[in-house]
């Protein structure tokens, strides 16, 4: 064993080596030497410009077909060095063993076997490293410095002091993730577990939940334009249309049908306070349809003896779903309710979209972005003050995952008595 | 339940109208023209409705000493486009003009009045009288020339849908086509690579021994919460660092200073794949090795007998079985990476030709303000490609779900 771990330790940082210097070598030269392929669809392009007579300029033509030579060959040879280190990792690794265990077939595969693993999770390991945990902690570092490093704790003095560059902002955004928090999941669950219930006792539930589910695979800023159409408000002016007196119509569905006048057009989600509700609605429509696959799911799993016995005993179909189904999927309930919470507490993209710039719409993620681009009249220090904000958005997660860590404990336990 | 079957299909039916209200409104509105888009709702496209058009009356020159000007109002309106006709019943114009004040006849006043169809109004000097169908007379005492007059006609309009906002977003606006591309060229990478990456470390976590593999499992799970924002600045230092560096070897390296293109961006495709691939880590790790752990063991055994090496089993044997695993985590890992906003938005390219689908969206919210018609298609092209990969392979999308929080995540 003794002679051994030099061996190991040697071919390890021989193959750490060989991959560091040669991927990125490989990966560089590979994109100077493949550069003429997009002159090559450039010329194609033309080609089919000239050709098929498109009506758009030539060198749109040309701009966008370099971009899709770029694309197939960024593609090709990203890939294609993945694939490459682990086959060049692993061949290292059996060639030197060969050559340095000197003919012992047992030495030879002790020292392949005691490096494979590190191949094989290395990649992997060093990306969570590098991109996660590392600038985690960075971020930590940076939350208590100045601009110029000086240790301190002026980024965090929106916590207590009411004079400090985002008091009101961030109790603003601690206010809306408090309600979004509370609404967001909880509406969520009781319309998946009703559509759940429902779409399994009638025959077109499929359509029905296939309809649910469609939304989940669009982004969120979509999910915006979508809802704009019925959260919108008033046409526009008359005057502008068209040179003269246009009937001007809500163009927003909900504000008709509340009956609100084109002259009235800001829209609903643009109300004070009560826009925050209409925001999370968007949310609400997008991830129904995955509290709803998955109580589905979990209502077949419930054993059908436990339902069949409380039939016997004479329970009436509301108590068979509250006192039967419910608390044998009740774990998947909470399980679905935490994923929830940190999609909510991560929330970003909708707000982002539909009110920037309005702190009355907030949220945590939301108040970062804004403290980077549009807080430097308080100073310098807006990317320290962004990453005392990641860290509060950072800490309302723990509590999250806490409880997770301890539900899984305790099932675990369960398990093992 | 309690609730009588036929309210079941009721309450069902309710839910899923309001679930595709909002889609059919987004489709409506791609396919009106622009200023019914932005002046009616989408819910008034499929009924007559009435609108305002503005015409004239006839071309510069094509009329020369004539009593009787007429014509057809519809054909004014279409003459020059092809595209969303309009047809209906006139219900009435906007006179604009000034008639003697009814209190001092020495004096005019200014009115606007709606005029219906058949009232004569006072055009020019000239008696103008229109009919619902369109057909106008513009009548004169004595041989005039007068010159083209535009009049603002209320029309009930018929229903009309093109396709003209999808060609215009498609071929005549640079910017969805290059984001298409761009978002391509994100979303293929970063969906392949961290696959590939994944299930080699899923495989070691699975079947393979080495020392610190619990824990280490452990961790790579519990960092599935952390939020990504935490970790955007750090990451974003270090591509500024890594384009820097490089941009110091191209200039040793090559003539770049002549042309002045030795810049190296930091925010690029390359580094977008490389932050995308390090945050679908943990749950890809934990998909996968959930999946692969549960394997036969004995397919193991016998091909290590067999004396095939750890690669040669994970590739003939692991990858084939796992097929289902794989394919579900990477329709998560597509559509995440496709509808993804804010990685892209910091750590991805910026410039206006390299904007990924997502960010061109938020864009076009402001600069599509008033073009619903082009925000709308634009939002549907951007919606077909994972939408058709969705429900193509939604039975891996809800194993995948299943596994992931059934199992407690």
């Amino acid at each position: 064993m003794h002679s051994i771990r030099p061996v190991i330790a040697g071919n390890g940082l021989a193959i750490l080596l060989t991959v560091v210097f040669l991927l990125p070598t490989t990966a560089v030269f590979a994109f100077v030497a493949s550069a003429p392929i997009d002159d090559l669809f450039a010329d194609i392009g033309v080609w089919f410009h000239q050709n098929y007579q498109w009506k758009f300029d030539e060198f749109d033509t040309i701009e966008r077909f370099t971009k899709i030579g770029f694309a197939l060959r960024a593609i090709i040879i990203s890939v294609g060095i993945s694939f490459l280190y682990f086959w060049i990792s692993n061949w290292l690794n059996h060639g030197l063993a060969r050559i340095r265990s000197k003919g012992s077939i047992g030495k030879q595969s002790l020292v392949i076997e005691s490096i494979q693993p590190w191949i094989f999770v290395g990649p992997a390991l060093t990306l969570l490293i590098l991109f996660l945990l590392i600038p985690a902690f960075a971020t930590l570092s940076l939350s208590f410095q100045e601009a110029d490093g000086t240790p301190t704790v002026r980024n965090y003095a929106f916590l207590w002091d009411p004079s400090a560059l985002g008091y009101m902002q961030f109790r603003l955004a601690m206010r809306n993730s408090l309600m979004w928090l509370i609404l967001v999941p909880t509406c969520c669950i009781t319309l998946g577990l009703l559509i759940a219930v429902l779409a399994d006792s009638v025959r077109w539930g499929i359509i029905a939940k296939t309809i649910i589910f469609v939304p989940l695979a669009i982004s969120f800023v979509g999910a915006a334009i979508i809802w704009r159409n019925i959260f919108a408000g008033g046409g526009i002016e008359a005057q502008q249309t068209i040179n003269g007196l246009t009937p001007s119509y809500q163009i927003g569905l909900l504000k008709s049908i509340l009956g609100h006048p084109p002259s009235y057009n800001e829209p609903l989600y643009n109300l004070k306070f009560w826009g925050n509700f209409f925001l999370m609605w968007i949310l609400v429509w997008v991830q129904t349809g995955f509290a709803m696959v998955i109580f589905s799911a979990a209502l077949r799993g419930v054993p059908q003896d436990t339902i069949e016995a409380a039939t016997i005993d004479g329970a009436s179909p509301y108590q068979m779903f509250f006192r039967i189904k419910l608390p044998q999927i009740y774990s998947t309930v909470v399980v679905v309710w935490t994923t929830l919470i940190v999609l909510v507490l991560k929330m970003f993209d909708i707000p982002y979209a539909l009110s920037a710039n309005d702190d009355d719409k907030l949220l945590l993620a939301t108040m970062m972005e804004n403290a980077r681009n549009n807080w430097s009249i308080g100073g310098d220090n807006v990317d320290n003050l962004f990453a005392s904000i990641a860290i509060m958005l950072m800490l309302t997660v723990i509590p999250n995952m806490a409880f997770n860590a301890w539900r899984i404990r305790r099932e675990q336990k369960e398990i093992g008595h | 339940m309690m609730i009588s079957p036929s309210l079941r299909h009721v309450v069902l039916a309710l839910i899923v109208f309001i679930w595709i209200v909002p889609f059919v409104a987004l489709i409506t509105t791609s396919l009106r023209s622009e200023v019914a888009s932005k002046t009616a709702g989408f819910w008034t496209a499929f009924t007559p409705t009435e609108l305002g058009h503005s015409f004239r009356t006839h071309e510069k020159g094509q009329i020369n000493d004539t009593k009787v000007i007429s014509g057809n109002i519809f054909e004014r309106l279409n003459k020059d486009t092809s595209n969303f006709p309009v047809s209906g019943t006139v219900n009435s114009i906007l006179f604009k003009g000034r008639i003697p004040d009814p209190n001092d006849p020495t004096k005019t006043v200014l009115i606007r009045k709606l005029v219906p169809a058949g009232e004569i109004m006072d055009v020019r000097g000239g008696d103008f009288v229109f009919e619902t169908n369109g057909n106008f007379t513009w009548t004169f005492s004595e041989l005039s020339t007068p010159k083209p007059k535009k009049l603002d006609a209320f029309i009930k309009q018929n229903p009309v849908f093109g396709d003209d906002a999808y060609i215009e977003v498609l071929f005549e606006n640079k910017n969805v086509p290059n984001a298409l591309i761009s978002s391509f060229i994100v979303t293929i990478p970063a969906t392949i690579i961290p696959i590939t990456i994944a299930a080699f470390a899923a495989y070691a976590f699975a079947w393979m021994s080495f020392p610190g593999r619990d824990w280490l499992f452990v961790i790579v799970v519990s960092l599935m919460v952390v939020p990504t924002q935490l970790a955007f600045l750090p990451i974003l230092q270090g591509f500024s660092g890594i384009a820097s560096w490089a941009t110091q070897l191209k200039q040793w390296l090559t003539d770049c200073e002549l042309t002045n293109s030795c810049e190296v961006a930091s925010k690029s495709f390359a580094s977008l794949w490389i932050t995308h691939t390090a945050f679908a880590m943990p749950l890809a790790i934990y998909l996968l090795r959930n999946y692969i752990v549960n394997l036969p063991k004995e397919l193991l055994q016998s091909a290590r007998i067999d004396g095939a090496n750890h690669l040669q089993i994970f590739t003939k044997i692991i990858v084939p079985l796992s097929v289902p695993a794989l394919a579900s985590f990477s329709i998560f890992q597509f559509l995440w990476v496709w509808n993804d906003l804010i990685v892209a938005l910091y750590i991805g390219p910026n410039n206006a030709t390299d904007k990924v689908f997502p960010i061109r969206l938020q864009n076009q919210l402001g600069t599509f303000k008033d073009q619903l018609h082009l925000l709308n298609a634009s939002a549907v092209i951007s919606m077909i490609i994972p939408v058709i990969v969705f429900l193509s392979m939604q039975r891996y999308f809800i194993r995948g779900l299943l596994a992931g929080s059934v199992k407690g995540g």
